[in-house]
C-alpha cells in the first residue's frame, strides 16, 4: 500500500511537473476531483447502508466507484480511489473507528483483499478503456487519411482538366483545410516562410521554386505537403505548355495575317500598276489612235490616283496599328463634317444618291475633323459602290445616352451576321474585289477608336448596310453671346 | 474591229487592264474579244474559239484554272496566262493543266506580243510533228533518237534523251516539272523535282557551251523548263 500511495504521490508530482501544459494539469485537477467526489459519494453510500448490512459485504460499493473512475480518468485515478477507499473505509467503519488503526487482524484481510481487487478492476476497465481508446483514434486517423486522400484526389481533378494554379487557389486551400479539420490553410509561393501570428508553416517542396502552406490549427499537414507539391508542379508545367502552345498559335496565326497582307498589297497595288504599264507601253506605241490615247491618258491618270490612294491608305493602316495617330481635337459639327465628306464623294460618283438627314440640333463633339471626313467619305464610298444605281444612301443622326451616332445607311445586298466582326479587318473585301484594298473599314475604325468613338455595322432598316459611328458627348461649351 | 488578224480572247476583270491590252493587242493585229469571269469566258470559247486565249487567273466567280480545265478538254488552242506575285501555286496549276506560258504583272506590252507571237507559230508549224529538231548547232533527232552537237555524235542516256525529246517536241512552250516528270519517269514520280535537276545538269553539260549560262533548256523558276524558241 505505501508502495502504491508513493506512485500516486509521484503520478502527481510528475503531473504538477509538466503543469506548464495547461491542459494536462487540468485534466489532473479533474481526475483528483472526481477521484475525491466519487470515494466521498461510495463511503456516503457504505455509511447510509452501515446499520443494515456488515461492512464487509458493503465494501463492493466503493468497489463500483474504482471501476466508475478507471473507466472514466484512467488507471491512476482508479488506484488512488482504490487507496483512498481503504484509507476511509478503514477510517470510519473499522474499529477502532475513527483512526487509522486496524484491531482485528480478519479486517485487515479484508482490506487488503479489497485493496488488490479494486486495483485488478482498475486495471482491467483500464486497459480496456485504453483498446477503446486505441480503436477510436485508429478510426480518427482512418477518416482523416480518407480525407486527405479525397482532398488530393479533388484537387488533382480540378488541376489537370486544366485549373490554373491562380485561379484555384483559393479552392484548394479551402480543401485543405477541410481535410486536415482546421480552422484554415493559406499557400504562398515564396522563398521564404512568413506566417502569420496562429498559424505554423509547413513546405511544399517544388520542383521549380518554394512554396509554403500555413496552417491554423493543430493538424500535420507534412504528411500531405509532398503529395500537395508534385500536383501543384504538374500544373505549373501543364501551364508552362500551354502558355507556350498559345505563343506558338499566335506566331503562326501572325504568320497567316502576315501573308494574307504580302497577298493582298502585291496584288492590289500590282492591278493599277499594270494597268498603268499596259496604257503607257500602248501609248508608246506609234499605232494608236487618237481616241484609244485619249482614253488609255485617263486610264494612266485614274489608276495612278488609285495607286497613290491606296499608298496612303496603307500609310495610314500603319500609322493606325502603330498607335501613331494623334487627333488633333477640337469643337467640331459633325453636319459640316459629313457634308464635305457628301460633296468629296459627289465629285467622284456623280450618280450617287445621297440623302443627308442629319437633324439641325445635333450636339457639337470634341474630334479631329478632318480624320472624321475621312471616315465617312469612306463609308459614303463604301455605300454607294453597294448600291444599285439612282438608290439612295441616307446618313442619319440622333444625340442620346450621353453620345452622338451618325449612321450611313444604304439599300444594298447588306452583309451577312456571319461577316459583320470581320468588315473592319483590313484587307477583307465585301462582295467582289474591284476598288481599293479593302483597307477603308480598317482606317475608318482605327480613326474612330483613336477619337475616343465606337464604329458598328448594323442591319439596315431595309435589309441593307448601315454603318454606326458613335462619339461620346462632350460638356458643352459655354454658349456663344 | 474586223482586222485580219488572229482572234484572241481577252479573260480579266479588270476594266482599267482590259482597257491598255485591248490597245496593244488591236495595234499588234489581233482582234480582240473580252470577258470578266469564268462563265463569260467559257461562253466565249464555246461560241467563237479564238487563234489565242489570255487568262487572268484571279477572276471574281472562280480561278482562270477551271477555265483551263473546262478548255482542254476539248480544245487545244494556245493559252497564255497572266499572273501576279503570290498567285504561284494558281499559275503552276493553270500550267499542269495544260496553260501553254505565262506572264507575270506588271508586263511590258513587247513582251506579251513576243509570247502570244511564239505561242501561235508553235501551232502553225505543227510543233512536235518534225522529227528533225535544229537549235544552234544542237540537232535532234527524233526518230532515230540521235543528238548532234556541230555534227559530232553525242551520247546522251535513255532518260536524257526522254527529257530533252519532251521539251523539244514543246519547242518554246514552257513545260511543267510536274509534266516533265510524268512524261519520263511516269506519274508516281510527279513529286521528284530532284531528277530534273540533276539531269538538265548532265545535258546542259553535254549541249551547252557554257552550262552555267545556258541558252537551249531554260529555267523557269520554280515552274519548268522551256527549249529556247527557234531564233
Amino acid at each position: 500500500m505505501p508502495i502504491k500511495g508513493r506512485r500516486i504521490f509521484c503520478t502527481l508530482v510528475a503531473a504538477r511537473g509538466v503543469a506548464f501544459d495547461a491542459g494536462m494539469s487540468y485534466r489532473v485537477a479533474r481526475s483528483a476531483l472526481e477521484v475525491i467526489v466519487g470515494v466521498a459519494l461510495g463511503i456516503g453510500v457504505v455509511a447510509a447502508l452501515d446499520v443494515v448490512a456488515p461492512i464487509q459485504g458493503l465494501s463492493v460499493v466503493p468497489l463500483l466507484v474504482v471501476l466508475g473512475l478507471a473507466i472514466r480518468r484512467g488507471r491512476a485515478a482508479a488506484a488512488a480511489a482504490a487507496v483512498l477507499s481503504v484509507l476511509a473505509l478503514n477510517f470510519f467503519f473499522i474499529a477502532p473507528r475513527y483512526q487509522l488503526t486496524i484491531a482485528d487482524g480478519q479486517n485487515v484481510a479484508a482490506l487488503v483483499v479489497f485493496l488488490i481487487a479494486a486495483l485488478v478492476v482498475g486495471h482491467v476497465a483500464d486497459v480496456s478503456r485504453t483498446r477503446a481508446r486505441e480503436a477510436h483514434e485508429r478510426a480518427d486517423e482512418a477518416a482523416a487519411r480518407t480525407r486527405e486522400a479525397q482532398m488530393l484526389a479533388a484537387v488533382a481533378g480540378r488541376l489537370l482538366v486544366g485549373g490554373s494554379l491562380a485561379v484555384e487557389r483559393r479552392w484548394i486551400e479551402a480543401e485543405v483545410a477541410r481535410a486536415l479539420a482546421v480552422d484554415a490553410v493559406r499557400i504562398d509561393l515564396a522563398p521564404a516562410p512568413s506566417p502569420r501570428a496562429p498559424e505554423s508553416a509547413v513546405r511544399l517542396p517544388l520542383q521549380h521554386g518554394a512554396g509554403w502552406l500555413y496552417v491554423t490549427g493543430p493538424a500535420d499537414a507534412e504528411r500531405i505537403a509532398e503529395p500537395l507539391a508534385r500536383l501543384m508542379d504538374l500544373a505549373v508545367e501543364r501551364e508552362r505548355i500551354g502558355a507556350q502552345a498559345a505563343e506558338a498559335e499566335s506566331a503562326r496565326r501572325a504568320d497567316v495575317a502576315k501573308t494574307a497582307v504580302l497577298h493582298a498589297i502585291s496584288h492590289d497595288l500590282r492591278t493599277p500598276l499594270t494597268a498603268i504599264t499596259t496604257a503607257g507601253d500602248a501609248l508608246a506605241q506609234p499605232g494608236t489612235s487618237d481616241a484609244d490615247r485619249a482614253e488609255l491618258v485617263s486610264v494612266v491618270r485614274e489608276e495612278s490616283h488609285r495607286l497613290a490612294r491606296m499608298v496612303s491608305d496603307l500609310l495610314d493602316l500603319s500609322r493606325i496599328e502603330a498607335g501613331a495617330v494623334e487627333p488633333r481635337r477640337d469643337w467640331i459639327d459633325l453636319r459640316d463634317v459629313v457634308a464635305r465628306a457628301i460633296a468629296g464623294v459627289r465629285a467622284m460618283h456623280p450618280d450617287a444618291v445621297i440623302a443627308f438627314e442629319l437633324p439641325e440640333d445635333l450636339p457639337l463633339v470634341r474630334a479631329d475633323a478632318a480624320q472624321l471626313e475621312r471616315v465617312f467619305a469612306n463609308l459614303l464610298e463604301n455605300a454607294v459602290k453597294f448600291s444599285a444605281p439612282g438608290a439612295a444612301v441616307q446618313v442619319r443622326g440622333a444625340a442620346s445616352s450621353g453620345r452622338v451616332t451618325v449612321r450611313v445607311v444604304d439599300h444594298g445586298p447588306g452583309i451577312p451576321p456571319g461577316q459583320r466582326a470581320k468588315v473592319f479587318e483590313p484587307f477583307v473585301r465585301l462582295g467582289e474585289r474591284r476598288g481599293g484594298a479593302g483597307l477603308g473599314l480598317a482606317i475608318s475604325r482605327g480613326f474612330v477608336e483613336a477619337n475616343g468613338g465606337r464604329i458598328a455595322l448594323q442591319s439596315g432598316p431595309e435589309g441593307g448596310a448601315a454603318f454606326a459611328v458613335s462619339l461620346p458627348l462632350a460638356p458643352s461649351p459655354a454658349p456663344v453671346s | 474591229v474586223s482586222a485580219p488578224g488572229p482572234h484572241v480572247l481577252v479573260v480579266d476583270d479588270e476594266p482599267q487592264i482590259v482597257r491598255g491590252l485591248r490597245v496593244v493587242l488591236r495595234n499588234a493585229g489581233y482582234s480582240v474579244e473580252e470577258a470578266g469571269t469564268v462563265r463569260e469566258a467559257l461562253d466565249a470559247l464555246a461560241v467563237r474559239p479564238p487563234d489565242v486565249l489570255v487568262l487572268d487567273l484571279v477572276l471574281p466567280d472562280g480561278s482562270g484554272v477551271d477555265v483551263m480545265r473546262d478548255l482542254r478538254s476539248w480544245s487545244a488552242l494556245p493559252v497564255l496566262v497572266l499572273s501576279a506575285v503570290g498567285d504561284e501555286r494558281e499559275k503552276v496549276r493553270a500550267l499542269d493543266a495544260g496553260a501553254d506560258d505565262y506572264v507575270t504583272k506588271p508586263f511590258g506590252a513587247d513582251e506579251l506580243t513576243a509570247r502570244l507571237r511564239a505561242l501561235l507559230r508553235r501551232v502553225a508549224d505543227g510543233a512536235g510533228a518534225e522529227p528533225l529538231v535544229e537549235a544552234g548547232d544542237v540537232v535532234i533527232d527524233l526518230a532515230t533518237r540521235r543528238v548532234t552537237r556541230g555534227g559530232r555524235q553525242v551520247h546522251l542516256t535513255p532518260i536524257e534523251f526522254d527529257l530533252l525529246r519532251v521539251l523539244a517536241t514543246h519547242r518554246g512552250k514552257l513545260v511543267t516539272h510536274r509534266q516533265l516528270l510524268r512524261d519520263v519517269w511516269g506519274p508516281a514520280y510527279e513529286d521528284a523535282t530532284h531528277y530534273l535537276r540533276v539531269h538538265v545538269a548532265h545535258i546542259r553539260a553535254k549541249l551547252e557551251d557554257d552550262p552555267s549560262a545556258p541558252r537551249l533548256i531554260l529555267t523557269e523558276p520554280g515552274v519548268g523548263y522551256r527549249m529556247a524558241s527557234p531564233a
